[in-house]
């Protein structure tokens, strides 16, 4: 941004103002919050200004990291400490919609662990141009996503005088949830397909009445056609068990309908006509790896796992311990788990790796590869009882003397004997 | 197939020619091997990335306008 479009926005700031901002050494953040509270006392005068530059850019110097510092340390103490405020186990529908979701403690759990699926996976789905602002065509996308099974179709009665399964399928709902088609025939016709095809059977149907049975009498075949004909999947997405449909405002004012789902299969959804590829979301980590990439995991671990504090009322968190998280995690081109089996389970260290969990069999293994440990972490060092390498830790202090006398007063002084 | 670099978690990817890598070394004085590093079947790359070319990622970072990291790309 320049100068002139700085001015333009903000009512009360002018060129010389933002000459006595603009050179200081802070991120266009900062400075557009020294200009919005310029802005907000309606106007400064430029020595105040000049103040406010000078003190924020001192403060925002100050907080920077110092070398030496034990970053990690830092935010595992940060996150950790939140982390004994939330509640162990809560299991209620809050957030969004209708969607039980797992959140606090377990949910960050899952998190960090990098955990293949987690416990109620969910995604967000957002609609593209006209699917967002009519509620039919989001009806449309809602029916190619849910996943529809027969008990919501119509009724199965079972005749055991003549062995055979009866669906009586409800017109009514096969005319919605294929809104393309507009003969109830048809469309059951193509269910009568489906159930072949997964059953091996074959069927007959009437209308909107499909019959089919075992081929030959059997009492358990007929009743192990009814259990898997449950199980069939006639439309929408297997893992979508079911889809909240709902109205949200936007920053702008405007409204769109927004998807949640129970259940997530993010590439499937993303290819769905209507859906908006762009801001859909899942909160199965390892799905948005997959689909979109390792850059796109960390940015949904981190807001992942700042939403979760968020929900708990810990948000006063800084980002900053989640970002370091999230590019450990992230550091090796794969999601990495923090713990035992990832990133704590990597170290060089034997000791290290022994202080953390499973010790003895750290400590065997590696008296069986003849390992070694050279000494440069923290939690070696403090085994063993040696200072650790960071902060003053790692700073050498040499001693010696010298003689201002002597010519070549630039020489490097001599380290003393103690 | 979905263009992935529309999503708006993903960042902005580019393929660095051998100058820029060298002088993106220097500058952190670290060896190719140091810097994070990204799979060749990430579905966010660059079509022309090979084992051992440097990506340069621009975040839009939650704590600064800009920032920007490199990876390497390996198997």
């Amino acid at each position: 941004m320049t100068d002139n479009a700085v001015i333009s926005e903000y009512e009360h700031v002018d060129a010389d103002i933002a000459d006595v901002v603009e050179p200081k050494d802070l991120s266009r953040r900062l400075k557009g919050r020294i200009y919005q509270t310029i802005e907000d006392r309606e106007g400064v005068t430029l020595e105040q200004a000049g103040e406010i530059a000078q003190a924020v850019e001192a403060r925002y110097l100050e907080t920077r990291v110092d070398p030496l510092d034990p970053v990690g340390t830092v935010s595992a103490q940060s996150i950790g400490e939140p982390g004994t405020q939330m509640t162990m186990n809560t299991f209620h529908y809050a957030g969004v919609a209708e969607i039980d979701v797992t959140q606090g403690l377990p949910r960050l759990i899952e998190l960090v662990d990098a955990r293949k699926t987690p416990d109620t996976p969910m995604m967000t789905v957002y609609l593209d141009g006209e699917y967002a602002e009519n509620r039919d065509l989001a009806h449309q996308v809602v029916w190619n996503i849910e996943s529809t099974k027969i008990l919501a179709l119509g009724d199965i009665s079972t005749n055991v005088a003549d062995m055979v399964v009866q669906v009586n399928l409800n017109d009514e709902t096969l005319l919605e949830r294929w809104p393309t088609y507009d003969d109830e025939g048809v469309v059951a016709s193509e269910i009568a397909d489906t159930i072949e095809d997964a059953l091996g059977v074959k069927t007959r149907r009437e209308g909107t009445l499909i019959e089919f049975g075992p081929e030959s009498p059997s009492y358990r075949r007929l009743l192990q056609l009814v259990e898997e004909l449950r199980d069939i999947v006639f439309k929408g997405i297997e893992e979508v068990s079911r889809v909240v449909i709902r109205k949200e405002q936007n920053d702008d004012g405007t409204e769109e309908f927004v998807l949640y789902t129970e259940g997530s299969a993010f590439g499937d959804v993303l290819s769905i006509e209507g859906v908006d590829a762009s801001r859909t979301t899942s909160n199965n980590i390892h799905e948005v790896h997959k689909q979109l990439g390792i850059e796109a995991a960390r940015e949904a671990i981190i807001d992942e796992t700042m939403n979760t504090l968020k929900e708990q009322g810990l948000d006063d968190v800084n980002i900053r311990h989640l970002m370091l998280v999230a590019d450990i995690m992230t550091n090796d081109g794969t999601i990495e788990s923090i713990g035992r089996h990832g990133i704590s389970g990597s170290k060089d260290s034997v000791l290290a790796r022994a202080a953390f969990e499973v010790t003895v069999n750290h400590l065997l293994d590696a008296a069986i590869h003849g390992e070694e440990d050279d000494l440069n972490g923290v939690i070696e060092n403090v085994i063993v009882g040696k200072p650790i390498a960071i902060g003053t830790g790692d700073v050498d202090l040499r001693m010696g003397s010298l003689d201002v006398q002597d010519a070549d007063a630039n020489a490097a002084p001599e380290p003393s004997d103690d | 197939m979905v263009d992935v670099s529309q999503h708006k978690l993903v960042p902005e990817h580019t393929l660095l020619d051998d100058e820029a890598v060298e002088d993106v070394l220097q500058e952190y004085n670290v060896k190719k091997t140091n810097l994070p590093k990204i799979k060749r079947k990430d579905p966010a790359l660059p079509e022309d990335a090979e084992p051992g070319d440097v990506i340069k990622i621009v975040r839009n970072s939650r704590t600064t306008d800009k920032a920007v990291v490199y990876r390497l790309v390996i198997e």
